[in-house]
């Protein structure tokens, strides 16, 4: 469609943008911007290093950038699959981390083997985002409460709940972290030696990109696509076709909650092997900025997550080798978050103009 | 059109204007000379480019080609402000108002009277605004309460907000844009009422609209758009209807729709003893009763805001019945769904065609298929069939004659009206249901399009469908219905072959006046 076309052009030039925008802070600070972003290929894995530690090399640096990339793209998808249907799920970090809690605790602690243990992660995660998905869609449909509000609220329970509990049962006293999970429940395969090469495979990656194709097969081509994208549009107008607008928003939650929870486990059980207390991840809040960088598109968002993870990834290289303090590293990561969420204000901004043009025939502008 | 020199006697001159969307020449080479002191309407059926013209005279378009000369100068229009300070103002069809600020503070938003408390701090002087109010409001009898809150009060009051807002900026030249579509009988000469004491106060008015009704009461001059092109400007005084019509559809049109004798068969919907409450649990239909047969046009005939949109509601399955029983056929569907009650055989044409009857941001074709995209053949085991989708939205699209910028892909939101409502009308009279629900199915469209959803009704009946019909307009009530109910505070008054009515008895019933016990007062008087 035009308009995604458009879409795609804005988001280039945004990221572009924020690019000049990060150089001008690197020139500031006397750095090259044109190494500093060379450094960031090379730490995440795209562009080689001029030395690698024994038993690594650019491959493992990549692999370690796609398990670092799996829980954003889960994540991004949950707060697309909300979003669509004109929901707001800020709360993708609470359902990550109660996923991710409740699946180390059950599978990740026990004494189950691999072939057993790895699909039982995979769904617990997914039922568990899916119920505080679910209940938040539920109080929105029953009670009327804000999805922002709930889901903001449910974070912080999660939260301080998660934390009383590891900090009480869990807790490994050398790290203060939760317990390492056993490496039979992990998602990520770690120091697989391939060819003399020691690599961090990502069992869920093949999952995340599946499931953005499933999001996108089904928001375009069923009817439950159909349904929750009206209800996204116009709850009114859904309301007259017969769709059950509650209904849709608590499944529209439901699978956003899903969605959430696999991002949840990739990253506890699969990147990441514990949980730090009292801490929610910002992989949730930059799923945000991801999927509306990527319009909320399934196939946008896997190129979105993979930007943004590669500089994130990087930038811990970058900060070493440039000696750029890491605070000014997310200065940057910040920039390109701040303008990839404005270009859907370019977006706004274009396509009020073009309704305007477009209103021709119609006698009323806009509303 | 050969053009004159500047002459002085015009206030609004606008020459050569033309102006092109994507796809559409809105306005082609247009030619228009409006007097200081006149009541100069636009003719035309919608997306005719009525609408457009005034929008470059308002600032919100620019003319591609063509100058605008305001008062004799050559004015470049760049925005509604330049056009303010122009001292022309615009009523828009959608009111643009506050809905929680109070009359007096819509009107002087943006243009507050301020004073200094404490001799430093700007304040709004809203004691002085209040008087100014009155003041202008007193000069052309628009009365208001200015202490009022908008959503507190009647469309028609929020309309003389509008026009207050225009006054209050010193407007000369005041365009009104369809102002008479969202009101009733009373307060349209009310109205009109309001714009000929305007007139005299010595203000140019450019009057938008398609009701020759209208234009004949109080137009001085008529210029007639048709398909982007100026086709005539006539004296209003010696011009009749038919004449007036012809020119603007291009063609001789009735003015009565023709139709046989109703015959009326098995009954299709019976209502009994419905009660249904709005959010305020206010009684907004109380204990009404009636029956609708096959091939039988029924009118709830009313003012608005008396119940008659809230049954079509509650028939449809939009609002719950808080008592009484609803049947389709024989069969009780007082506890069914939307979905269940369409699936069981009534479609439904409801008033709000933006809000309720489409999804705005979905395209055309996605939107033709609401109220079948979850049936077999748009899917199959739950996947769409984009093919079906497409045949549907062609065979609509030619068999409608909605027109958009690029068919089945157009975003309806860009569509204009009359297209708009003939893409919900053409999708739910192919549902093919026994009962079909029409409200306001003609509200804001031109006269062509008026008379060709007239045939589509009544050709409903003639199949034998079970239409209920709600309409403000009463002669589009008398002239379609086999059976007319008045509807007056929530009760229906009398139920009655149409032909046993006169106008003055309809008029009586809708007003309360005969038939009920409480006729206090008229809702919107």
């Amino acid at each position: 469609m035009h308009d995604a076309k458009l879409y795609r052009r804005i988001a280039v030039i945004a990221v572009l943008l924020s690019l000049v925008a990060g150089a001008f802070v690197l020139l500031l600070l006397g750095r090259n911007p044109l190494m500093s972003y060379y450094n960031i290929l090379q730490g995440s894995g795209l562009a080689p290093k001029a030395k690698y530690a024994a038993g690594k090399a650019m491959f493992t640096d990549l692999a370690s950038l796609i398990d670092y990339w799996t829980p954003m793209i889960f994540a991004a998808l949950a707060c697309a699959v909300a979003m669509k249907t004109g929901l707001f799920n800020i709360g993708i970090s609470g359902q990550m981390l109660t996923a991710g809690f409740i699946a180390t605790i059950t599978v990740g602690y026990s004494s189950l083997a691999p072939a057993a243990a790895k699909p039982l992660v995979i769904i617990i995660g997914m039922v568990t985002g899916m119920a505080v998905g679910a209940l938040i869609g539920f109080l929105k449909f029953k009670f009327n409460i804000n999805e922002v509000v709930s889901s903001i609220m449910i974070n912080y329970i999660a939260e301080y709940v998660i934390s009383f509990f590891i900090q009480t049962r869990f807790i490994d006293p050398l790290s203060r972290q939760s317990r390492t999970v056993s490496s039979a429940a992990r998602l990520t395969l770690t120091d697989v030696l391939i060819a003399g090469y020691k690599f961090n495979i990502p069992l869920a990656f093949g999952l995340a990109i599946i499931a953005a194709f499933a999001v996108k097969i089904v928001l375009d081509r069923t009817v439950l696509g159909y349904e929750l994208k009206a209800v996204g549009s116009n709850r009114t107008a859904a309301g007259y076709a017969g769709i059950r607008v509650g209904r849709s928003m608590v499944i529209s939650m439901a699978i956003s909650g899903a969605l959430a929870g696999l991002a949840g486990v990739s990253y506890y059980l699969g990147y990441f092997a514990s949980i730090q207390p009292k801490t929610l991840v910002s992989t949730g809040f930059d799923s945000i900025a991801v999927c509306l960088l990527g319009n909320s598109d399934p196939i946008g968002i896997l190129f979105a997550s993979f930007l943004i993870q590669v500089i994130g990834k990087g930038s811990t290289y970058m900060s070493s080798q440039q000696s750029v303090e890491s605070e000014i590293v997310s200065v940057i990561t910040g920039l390109i978050l701040l303008f990839s969420a404005c270009s859907v204000f370019f977006m706004g901004i274009v396509a009020a103009r073009r309704k305007r043009s477009d209103a021709g025939t119609s006698d009323k502008a806009q509303a | 059109m050969p053009n004159t020199s500047t002459q002085p006697e015009y206030i609004v001159e606008m020459r050569h204007i033309t102006k092109r969307f994507p796809g559409i020449i809105a306005n082609d080479d247009v030619t228009i000379q409006i007097r200081k002191g006149e009541i100069y309407a636009l003719l035309g059926e919608n997306g005719a480019g009525k609408s457009t013209l005034m929008s470059m005279l308002f600032g919100m378009y620019e003319p591609d080609e063509g100058e605008i000369y305001i008062r004799g100068k050559k004015e470049k229009i760049t925005s509604p402000s330049y056009a303010s300070s122009l001292n022309i103002g615009m009523v828009h069809q959608h009111f643009k108002l506050v809905s929680n600020y109070t009359i007096a503070q819509n009107i002087i938003l943006g243009a507050e009277p301020k004073k200094k408390f404490l001799g430093m701090i700007p304040v709004v002087d809203e004691a002085k605004a209040e008087k100014d109010i009155a003041e202008i409001s007193r000069q052309y009898g628009l009365e208001v309460d200015p202490t009022k809150i908008i959503e507190d009060v009647n469309v028609s009051t929020r309309q003389r907000v509008e026009i207050l807002k225009m006054l209050y900026r010193n407007a000369e030249i005041l365009i009104f844009d369809e102002p008479t579509a969202v009101l009733t009988p009373q307060e349209i000469d009310a109205l009109l009422d309001i714009i000929r004491a305007l007139r005299d106060g010595g203000k140019t008015i450019i009057l938008i609209t398609h009701k020759l009704e209208e234009i004949r009461k109080v137009a001085d001059r008529c210029a007639i758009l048709r398909r982007g092109k100026l086709i005539d400007v006539r004296d209003v005084p010696g011009m009749d209807a038919k004449q007036m019509a012809a020119l603007m559809v291009g063609h001789e049109v009735q003015l009565t729709a023709e139709k046989s004798e109703a015959h009326m068969g098995a009954p299709v919907l019976e209502v009994e003893h419905l009660v249904v409450e709005n959010e305020d649990k206010f009684d907004v239909v109380r204990d009404v009763s009636f029956t609708i047969h096959e091939g039988e046009i029924f009118s709830i005939a009313g003012v608005s805001g008396n119940g008659q949109t809230e049954i079509a509601d509650a028939v449809a399955g939009l609002l719950r019945a808080k008592s009484g029983k609803i049947k389709l056929k024989g069969k009780d569907i007082t506890d069914l769904d939307v979905r269940r009650r369409t699936l069981a055989g009534i479609s439904y044409i409801p008033e709000d065609r933006q809000q309720v009857g489409l999804v705005l941001d979905f395209s055309l074709r996605d939107n033709l298929a609401l109220k079948d995209y979850f049936k077999e053949p748009f899917k199959k085991s739950s996947i769409l069939q984009q093919k079906v989708f497409e045949q549907n939205s062609e065979k609509l699209i030619e068999r409608y004659d909605i027109r958009s910028a690029s068919r089945g892909d157009t975003v309806v939101r860009s569509m204009s009206g009359g297209n708009q409502q003939k893409a919900i009308i053409g999708r739910e009279i192919e549902q093919n249901a026994d009962l079909c629900i029409f409200v306001q199915p003609t509200r804001g469209l031109d006269i062509g399009a008026i008379e060709n959803i007239h045939k589509q009704i009544i050709a409903e009946r003639d199949k034998g469908k079970a239409v209920l019909l709600v309409s403000l307009e009463l002669d589009e009530v008398t002239e379609l219905s086999d059976t007319i109910a008045v509807i007056y505070d929530g009760q229906i008054g009398k139920i009655a072959p149409a032909g046993e009515y006169t106008n003055a008895m309809l008029g009586e019933y809708m007003m309360g006046v005969a038939g009920t016990k409480q006729s206090e007062e008229a809702k919107h008087a």
